[in-house]
């Protein structure tokens, strides 16, 4: 007969003694599965309704794109043939009202015809239809705004603004506008007007940036694949960028995906830090049940039915933390759906997910199973003579072989889910690793303090004598304590040194450097003139100007862009259209880091100066070939050196410089920047717009307060689930605290026999608990600044400083928790009777 | 035999050999190594030199795992403090040497072990909700269950008033007498002592007298 049935039979039959012990091991792991169920649920919500109205997000079943200029012919009527084309134009400008021609407002335009929307419906706050809207009354055209709009040129619906050379009359405000995939960056708010309105403006023009969308509404019985595979055949040098339904809203998949990884990951660590929670727990009950488990040796049980019979109780009590994280993660999407649908363009409805919940679930039981086989791995070296003697001290030693071979396999199984589970592997695999240094760092540390206090000398202070003893006696909960709560505080040090960082960059360093203004869509023929109406402005400082297009790669050495595999933190640059320029010389700051650049009068074949990290991402080295379609041209030019970008001076900077001469021939146009004080943006501004009203001006100051309120925004969200971990290591932290209350009660009492004041024992405990906070207040800070500086330097590329008040804040922050804990324990402690005690000891 | 920190010899020279059936009382003040020598006796400590066979099993050399088997087989105890199950009701304490010794039957046996202790009316009853005197019957109905070779009992009356330990000790020789298995007592009682076979006095660890009983 197996020994398992036995072992489940008294796993079940320990389990009468209730779960009282197992309430913060129930708590830790519910906490971390419901984050991450919940994450889960949640992006498996969005994507799902992503899916569900990807015909409206993209606006028809396919859609293609070009830049600047036009299908032709032949390309619309292959569209015609298999269904209905809707025509819209995007592009920046500025608007003005009617009678404020000098002040302008930059927004995003969007000219639609009369097919629009293929699918879905706009929704409009006034009570009017979307053609008599746009349609020209009176010689005048009309237009919608995002009420938005209407606030920022305090305007209402009635009043006429200038877009470019054409009058418009604003009639109504957009409510929801079926295909726009709200970007969490946009510069300007929506200005909706026909397509024949726009012709009318005059922005028009050769190199203007302007983004073309054919939307076709396929008719029954097209195939869709097959009809993309003929016209990607057919048009091979179309140039377009062509989307589907399933890849409707890129931008928002990969945010919800970078999200959910990202919320994913805190949900692993707070699972991590619930996971020695988990042991102290396991660790705990064991110790309470040294006479049962003395009595089944002396009965004959091996220790092998034992380590079951506790495996099986524990991972019984895993499986309902597990479901209670479960139920929670599920229902979470309820409670946070609602705060998300205003940042996407779908309503989400809710639904069960099987995968997330089996994910988290595996996440629960596994974290439960690493954390739970150590302790439970000991139980072989309970003694049975344990039962014939006192025996308290805890178990120590290392488990067999067969337990910690089970350890490992559990382990690797849990990184493999984490690193496999990932949509960026590599990322997980950094956070593993991480997270494994970090909890080895806080034992090394924690180890390292308890031997510190041993050193000590208290002199003749018998608290701090008592407090420094209670750290560094055997079964000391000093690693408990400086694990749980240090790991959770690392985290939010950590958040709090990026963030801090961040924002510095963003508050400090932008201003003294950065231009005022960027200026886009100047005429090859204003830009002399453009310069001239700038200089004239009192205030106005150093302008840079550049000619610029836009082009996509579409050929890395002869292969195919799609083909290529990109590393995920660079693929954006083969993934759009990019701006690109040309120079005989390079930038004064530009810093080649490989090859070298062209004679200044070169004019040989096309070669091309690329941005290091991109180039690396790519795979792309000096002397490879490159090919760009540009406006439906194919240019291929040999990469001649790499050169290291700074993108955070907000320069003028490009991936790609051509050679002079490549772009020659092309509609390019120019793009500015102009310093400015603050004083003189306004003049700018009117100078510019005043004269020509095609130029449109993005203000870096307003881009870089859209940023900031970005920035607080996920900085919220970020820390608020930072919060948790911090939550779960107080939990751990009460846990630990609650554990050891039994012998602090005893230690109380005895110390009261010997004549101590409740003041004497108290302050004692309080020096315990203080230094126990500063030293995983102290080793947080050094760790979460580590990962912090990890992060800024490696992952995101530029510099790092300490942020001392945050560190401070944080080092306070942790005394004043394990103080709290520990106060609370000995307080409790302080109240107990001595007699009753003493007897039944 | 050693104790695991600082080499401390708790038994010296115990040369001791015991007849299958015979009941032997072993007295001696305490830290005498008493309670040492009957470990050694059930295979839950180690003799760090010399030679220990019980019941035809040579204990030297066992692995923990092996000696839980060989205790399974062989062994029943019973100890001052009863260390019952609190988790198991006391029909469940006697069962689970049985359970663990994969006997199908082991609740029916455990049942006529505590009918035999006169317990069949307390089956269902946790440890808590037992008398002390109850709770080391039960203990006893376990010691038994498994139809032991040799007894090891560690002062049973330690815990119990004086009648309810009489009825204790009168229940142990006689379920012993029954079952024909050898008796090792340990007990500062010299009137108990006297009940056995034979009594060993115990000091600082050696055998340093031995009585032979006249048996009635």
């Amino acid at each position: 007969m197996s020994s398992l049935p036995v072992a489940l039979r008294i796993a079940l039959r320990e389990l009468r003694a209730g779960i009282r012990g197992f309430r913060i091991f129930i708590a830790c792991l519910a906490l971390g599965v419901a984050a991450i169920a919940a994450v889960g649920a949640l992006s498996a919500s969005v994507v799902e309704s992503l899916e569900r109205d990807g015909q409206a997000i993209l606006g028809g079943d396919a859609e293609f794109r070009l830049l600047h200029r036009e299908a032709a012919d032949g390309q619309v009527e292959a569209m015609q043939a298999a269904g209905q084309i809707s025509f819209s134009r995007q592009m920046r400008g500025m608007v003005r009202l009617e009678n404020v021609p000098d002040q302008g407002t930059l927004v995003e335009v969007k000219a639609v015809d009369n097919a629009y929307p293929l699918y879905g419906a706009i929704t409009l706050n006034q009570n009017i239809s979307l053609t008599d809207a746009l349609a020209p009354r009176d010689g005048i055209y009309g237009a919608l705004v995002d009420p938005n709009l209407l606030t920022r040129l305090t305007a209402e619906v009635g009043d006429k603004v200038r877009l470019g050379d054409a009058l418009l009359e604003i009639r109504g405000t957009i409510a929801r506008e079926p295909d726009r995939v709200t970007s969490v960056f946009t510069l300007g708010p929506r200005l909706m007007i026909h397509g024949d309105a726009l012709e009318t403006t005059g922005l028009i023009q050769p190199g203007s940036l302007v983004r073309n969308y054919y939307r076709v509404r396929l008719n029954d019985g097209v195939d869709r694949g097959l009809w993309l595979d003929g016209m990607r055949d057919d048009f091979t040098d179309a140039g377009w960028r062509i989307r589907t339904t399933e890849d409707a809203a890129p931008r928002v998949t990969r945010f919800v995906d970078r999200l959910g990884l990202f919320l994913t990951l805190v949900g692993l660590t707070i699972l991590l830090v619930g996971g020695i929670g988990v042991s102290n727990a396991v660790r705990s009950h064991l110790e309470s049940r040294i006479g049962s488990i003395a009595v089944l040796k002396c009965v004959g049980a091996t220790s092998s039915v034992i380590f079951r019979a506790y495996l099986i109780q524990v991972m019984l009590i895993a499986l309902l933390g597990t479901a209670i994280g479960l139920l929670l993660g599920a229902f979470s999407p309820l409670l946070f759906a609602r705060a998300l649908e205003a940042a996407l363009p779908t309503d989400i409805p809710f639904g069960f997910h099987l995968l997330p919940m089996v994910q988290a679930t595996a996440f629960g039981l596994l974290t439960a199973l690493v954390f739970a086989l150590w302790p439970l791995g000991r139980v072989g070296v309970i003694p049975g003579a344990a039962l014939f003697r006192n025996l308290v001290a805890p178990t120590a030693g290392r488990p067999r072989g067969g337990v910690l071979i089970t350890l490992a396999i559990a382990a690797t199984a849990l990184v493999a889910l984490a690193v496999l589970g990932a949509s960026r592997p590599g990322f997980a695999i950094a956070f593993v690793i991480g997270s494994v240094a970090a909890m080895m760092a806080f034992r090394y540390c924690a180890l390292g303090v308890m031997k510190l206090a041993a050193r000590v000398n208290p002199g003749r202070d018998a608290g701090l004598r008592l407090a420094l003893a209670n750290m560094h006696r055997p079964g000391a909960a000093t690693p408990a304590v400086i694990m749980s709560l240090g790991l959770g505080l690392a985290v939010l040090v950590a958040i709090g040194q990026i963030e801090g960082n961040l924002r510095q960059q963003v508050d400090q360093e932008l201003p003294n450097e950065a231009p005022a203004f960027f200026f886009i869509d100047i005429q090859r023929d204003q830009i002399d003139g453009f310069e001239a109406a700038v200089r004239k402005v009192e205030g106005a400082g150093e302008i840079e100007r550049t000619a610029t297009l836009r082009g996509m790669i579409v050929g890395v050495n002869g292969r195919p862009a799609s083909e290529i595999a990109a590393d995920p933190d660079q693929a954006w640059v083969l993934q759009g259209d990019r701006s690109i320029t040309y120079a005989a010389r390079p930038a004064p700051d530009a810093n080649i880091v490989a090859g070298e650049w062209w004679d200044a009068d070169y004019r040989g074949e096309p070669l091309v100066s690329f941005e290091a990290d991109a180039a690396k991402g790519i795979g792309l080295n000096v002397g490879d070939q490159i090919t760009v379609n540009i406006l439906g041209r194919k240019i291929t030019a040999k990469v001649a050196n790499l050169r290291d970008v700074d993108w955070g001076t907000l320069r003028l900077n490009f991936v790609m410089v051509f050679s002079p001469g490549v772009l020659d021939g092309a509609p390019y146009t120019y793009i500015a920047t102009a310093k400015a004080t603050p004083a003189a943006e306004d003049g700018i501004e009117r100078a510019v717009i005043s004269e020509y009203p095609n130029i449109s001006a993005i203000r870096i100051r307003d881009a870089l307060d859209l940023v900031k309120v970005m920035l607080g925004n996920i900085a919220l969200a970020v820390r608020s689930t930072a919060g948790l971990t911090l939550l779960a290591g107080a939990l751990v932290l009460a846990g630990a605290v609650a554990a050891g209350h039994r012998r602090r009660i005893y230690d109380a009492v005895v110390l009261k026999v010997l004549g101590a004041t409740r003041g004497d024992i108290l302050r004692a405990f309080l020096i315990e608990y203080g230094l126990l906070g500063l030293a995983a207040g102290l080793i947080a800070i050094g760790v979460g600044s580590l990962t912090g500086w990890a992060v800024m330097t490696q992952v995101m590329n530029t510099g790092f400083t300490f942020q001392p008040l945050l560190a401070l804040l944080t080092a306070l922050l942790c005394i004043a928790v394990t103080l709290a804990f520990g106060f609370g324990g000995a307080w409790n402690a302080l109240g107990k009777k001595a007699a009753p005690l003493l007897r039944n000891e | 035999m050693g104790a695991e920190s600082r080499e401390v010899n708790i038994l010296r020279g115990i040369d001791l050999q015991v007849a299958r059936g015979e009941a032997v009382g072993i007295v001696g003040p305490s830290g005498s190594g008493k309670t040492s020598m009957l470990m050694v006796i059930a295979g839950l400590e180690r003799a760090t030199s010399g030679q220990v066979a019980v019941a035809g099993t040579s204990l030297d050399g066992l692995s923990e795992d092996q000696l839980a088997l060989f205790r399974r087989q062989h062994v029943g105890i019973v100890f001052q403090a009863f260390h019952l199950i609190p988790t198991m009701t006391a029909l469940e304490n006697v069962a689970i040497p049985l359970e663990l010794a994969g006997h199908d039957d082991a609740f029916a046996r455990a049942e006529r072990e505590l009918d035999a202790v006169g317990l069949s009316h307390r089956l269902g009853h946790y440890p808590g909700q037992l008398s002390g005197g109850e709770q080391q019957r039960t203990a006893l109905a376990r010691a038994f269950a498994i139809e032991p070779d040799i007894l090891l009992a560690d002062e049973p009356t330690g815990n119990l008033d004086g009648e309810t330990g009489q009825q204790i000790v009168d229940l142990m020789f006689r379920l012993r007498n029954e079952r024909g298995a050898t008796l090792m007592l340990i007990t500062h009682d010299p009137k108990l002592a006297a009940k056995c076979d034979r009594t060993l006095t115990l000091a600082d660890g050696r055998i340093v007298s031995e009585k032979l009983q006249a048996v009635a």
